[in-house]
């Protein structure tokens, strides 16, 4: 475990340095094409990260981290356009979308199997009829933010919460905490047996992710400045969510980086090639990555590449191939 | 002198099956119960009563005095009942000794619970050199005494077996049962056995289960030729075998 | 409400709860045999409606026809997806079934958007006109739609209480080890039980197409009421799911009327996340552990 504790710390230092570096690109003279890939990165490294801590790691599915993101934009955006300052403004994201995820994980985390996904499934769409209906949220035709704000601080901000999360993530793999959370997802009877509180562990995890969710969604809104339910809401962003860790890595704090990378990659290439075939190839991708190496790309990868005992880094490692 | 586990009057019923009827149990400080009885008998069932898994449908559950029968099972484990499972529910994506360092020790356990008392405890059970293998892919053998390992970092005060030797080779199995003789003055211990000739010299005292019900209690020696207890292994009557 | 309009909201709620039926159908036979939550059953009734769109609209042939076709093209896929992916997976921790069925949910939903576009897809192929009963109107279509999802639902449910196929289903759902321990081909059993429901998933299509628009998410819209039903239904028990499903049509047929089809929804979840806390086994389902 001291070794590694060790590696950990170096991905950590490396993760901080990769960031510092990425978030200074605009000084360093980077097209703004590039920036925005580099946000978009970001961003789908944050919303895949908030995912892999809830559902990679205790097995419990969530469709809901694309609603999460999105009623945090909404909660950051109205707060602004009524006159919050920035900060709480902003922090009125996670706040909402942990209370939403307080709500949907005290009621179903109770229950084992699949009471939950099929709740978090259900949100999404309670979510986007609500806000279609409610007026503060402008209805269907959307709500726009009244002063626009510059580019460089949702950019700078996502690269914080993208490096953030991660650093969570790879401090959870290294502690007993993330050992009892693989231990529930393993067999959550045993885990309940050898006195795991599994059910206040599930909803606290869900809590934390859906803060992180809400915080991505609620930079997002200051990115995008307007809001239009059917975007902001469709079920691509929950596919997000899921697909950037399972593809790159489950469990594992890398895995999201590798699949944020690819997804940004690949939805470069599809959209100058054949635009709507996007979402299909995604879902292939993932349909094989499952198939074959269901650890995810990360460490399959890292298991080729250093052929030596199953424990390498926390990092990397996911489950038994 | 409280006795470590007192259960009085458990009772469950599944669907239209009748598991425990009416069972009584008793289990004193530094004992170790044997639990017999045929196939279908309740004993598995018992255990999750005991251990929370299923509440009962009738019936009370004390551990050192203390009523926990609406308790859920891993508070039970936070107080001290550790328990085995007769298939093996190893972590199978958790190395030998993240299985163990998963438990969470019983409220006011005095020892540490860390890499180090862990890889003691492996080795305790003879698993000291695959502390860092998959447990995914160990025999079922070592599955059976990681499990037990993994209980006893609980440093439960009651611990619950359920066919610990099942599966294991006659040598493993001899020093599972080693294991139970040294750990039973700091743990009292029920144990379930189909192997009772093995297992009976270690039991302080046996009770026997058919059907739901206790069909005898009392002393090993009483127990092996207690006529109820032939009839209803053998289905024929007084004839002692051993 | 006059008893005129009743009768009508009430005709309305069994044709949509005939339909949800069909679809709760092959959900809970999916679970019930084979444990596995199917979240590409939307495709199915997806494929089943463009083929249906493509022979009335496109051939100008009966739509009627495509109740069968459409049966047996899902019935040949659900074979083909369950041999060649369900299968591979199964013995894997629940996690990786959950990504399979998603994936090709998006896949197929991917796939309709290319192939045929946003646009909403009609025909006026079919029975068309009125039947005025008691003062009610009540649309041939949605007639048709009710007897073909009674008949089918019925015929199911012949199928599964006699017969050496539903005994076998019925086996393998209650005690896979068992089953397979009597001699019963399990396998054999979870490809029957998943090309049957997706058979009746792109059946219930179909129909949709019949009395409703067709575009690329028509399924994912159905299939989502559909897992309301099994859940409030209970979780792999059929006649929960048949029971669940007109109690939902209803609901949703008067709730529409009262306030508006969004709040009809609303009310909907509301109901499901209700189940959830108060009696997560739905109506007629086991218990779930807790």
């Amino acid at each position: 475990m001291v070794a590694t504790r060790r590696t950990d710390g170096v991905v950590v230092l490396a993760s901080i340095a990769v960031a510092a570096v990425v978030a200074a690109l605009p000084q360093l003279g980077a097209s703004s094409y590039s920036q925005i890939l580099v946000y978009y990165a970001a961003y789908y490294l944050a919303l895949g990260q908030s995912w892999n801590l809830m559902s990679g790691m205790t097995g419990y599915v969530s469709f809901a981290h694309g609603a999460l993101a999105g009623i945090g934009a909404y909660a950051a955006v109205i707060a602004l356009n009524a006159g919050w300052p920035m900060a709480p403004a902003l922090l009125a994201g996670p706040a909402v979308a942990l209370l939403a995820s307080f709500v949907i994980g005290a009621t179903s985390l109770r229950l084992r199997g699949v009471a939950f996904t099929f709740a978090t499934l259900f949100f999404q769409e309670l979510a986007l009829l609500v806000l279609r209906k409610m007026p503060i949220s402008g209805g269907p035709g959307g709500l726009a933010l009244q002063d626009i704000v510059p580019i460089w601080l949702p950019q700078l901000l996502m690269i914080v919460l993208a490096c953030g999360a991660t650093i969570v993530m790879v401090a959870l793999r290294g502690s007993r905490t993330g050992i009892r959370l693989l231990a529930i997802k393993g067999d959550e009877t045993a885990a309940l047996s050898l006195g795991i509180g599994a059910a206040k562990m599930k909803v606290a995890l869900f809590c934390v992710s859906a803060a992180i969710a809400g915080g991505a969604g609620a930079i997002h809104g200051l990115f995008t400045a307007s809001l239009y339910p059917d975007v902001v809401f469709n079920v691509d962003v929950s596919l997000i969510a899921l697909a950037v860790p399972m593809i790159g890595g489950v469990a594992t704090a890398m895995g999201p980086v590798v699949g944020a990378v690819l997804y940004v990659c690949i939805g470069e290439a599809f959209a100058i090639f054949a635009p709507s075939l996007h979402v299909v190839a995604v879902g292939a991708l993932l349909l094989l990555v499952i198939l074959f190496m269901p650890t995810g790309l990360a460490p399959f990868i890292a298991q080729r590449l250093c052929r030596q005992s199953p424990r390498a880094t926390n990092a990397v490692e996911g489950r038994t191939p | 002198m409280t006795p470590v586990l007192e259960a009085r009057g458990l009772r469950k019923t599944f669907g239209g099956v009748q598991a425990v009827r009416g069972v009584d149990i008793d289990v004193a400080k530094g004992e170790v119960v044997g639990l017999f009885g045929p196939n279908g008998a309740g004993k598995s069932t018992l255990f999750d009563l005991v251990a929370g898994a299923i509440a009962p449908d009738a019936g009370a559950v004390h551990l050192d005095g203390r009523d926990v029968t609406r308790l859920a099972a891993w508070r039970r484990a936070r107080l001290g009942i550790g328990r085995t499972f007769q298939i093996t529910r190893p972590f199978r994506d958790l190395t030998a000794i993240e299985n163990v360092l998963a438990a969470v020790p019983r409220v006011g356990a005095p020892g540490r619970h860390d890499a180090d008392a862990a890889r003691a405890t492996l080795a305790k059970v003879g698993l000291g050199d695959r502390a860092d293998d998959i447990s995914g892919r160990l025999t079922l053998g070592m599955l059976k005494r990681l499990e037990v390992a993994r209980v006893l970092a609980l440093q439960p005060t009651l611990l619950l077996l359920d066919e610990p030797l099942a599966g294991l080779t006659g040598r493993e199995a001899a020093e599972i049962l080693d294991l139970i003789v040294v750990l039973k003055s700091e743990i009292s211990i029920v144990l379930v056995e189909h192997n009772v000739r093995q297992s009976l010299p270690v039991c302080d005292r046996a009770l026997v289960l058919d059907a739901g019900e206790v069909i005898a209690v009392g002393l090993p020696d009483e127990i092996r030729v207690d006529p109820r207890v032939l009839k209803a292994y053998l289905g024929e009557e007084g004839r002692p075998r051993c | 409400m006059t008893i005129t309009l009743a009768l009508q909201l009430l005709v309305n709620g069994l044709v949509v709860g005939g339909l949800l039926g069909l679809v709760a159908l092959g959900l809970a036979l999916i679970f019930g045999v084979m444990r596995v939550v199917n979240f590409a059953h939307g495709e199915f009734i997806t494929l089943g409606a463009y083929l249906t769109w493509l022979i009335a609209g496109g051939l100008g042939m009966s739509p009627l026809l495509g109740v069968p076709v459409a049966f047996l093209a899902g019935a040949a896929v659900g074979w083909a997806v369950q041999t060649l992916l369900i299968s591979r997976v199964a013995s894997r921790p629940s996690l990786d079934m959950l990504m399979v069925t998603y994936a090709l949910s998006a896949i197929g939903l991917g796939l309709f958007s290319l192939a045929f576009g946003g646009d909403f897809r009609s025909y006026s192929e079919g029975p068309n006109g009125e039947v005025h009963l008691a003062g009610v109107s009540i649309g041939l279509r949605g007639l048709t739609v009710l007897c073909i999802c009674a008949l089918l639902s019925a015929a199911v449910m012949a199928l599964l209480r006699s017969g050496h196929v539903g005994l076998a289903l019925r086996a393998v759902a209650q005690n896979r080890e068992a089953a397979a321990s009597c001699g019963i081909d399990t396998r054999r059993a979870e490809r029957t039980a998943f090309s049957l429901a997706v058979g009746l998933a792109a059946a219930a299509g179909s129909l949709v197409s019949l009395i409703g628009t067709t575009t690329p998410s028509v399924g994912h819209d159905w299939v989502l009421d559909g897992f309301v039903v099994v859940v409030v239904g209970g979780l792999g028990s059929i006649p929960g799911a048949l029971l669940a499903a007109v109690l939902i049509g209803l609901v949703q047929s008067f709730c529409g009327f009262v306030f508006d089809d969004a709040w009809a929804k609303i009310i909907t979840y509301v109901l499901l996340y209700a189940t959830l806390l108060l009696r997560p086994q739905g109506l007629l389902g086991q218990p779930m552990e807790a």
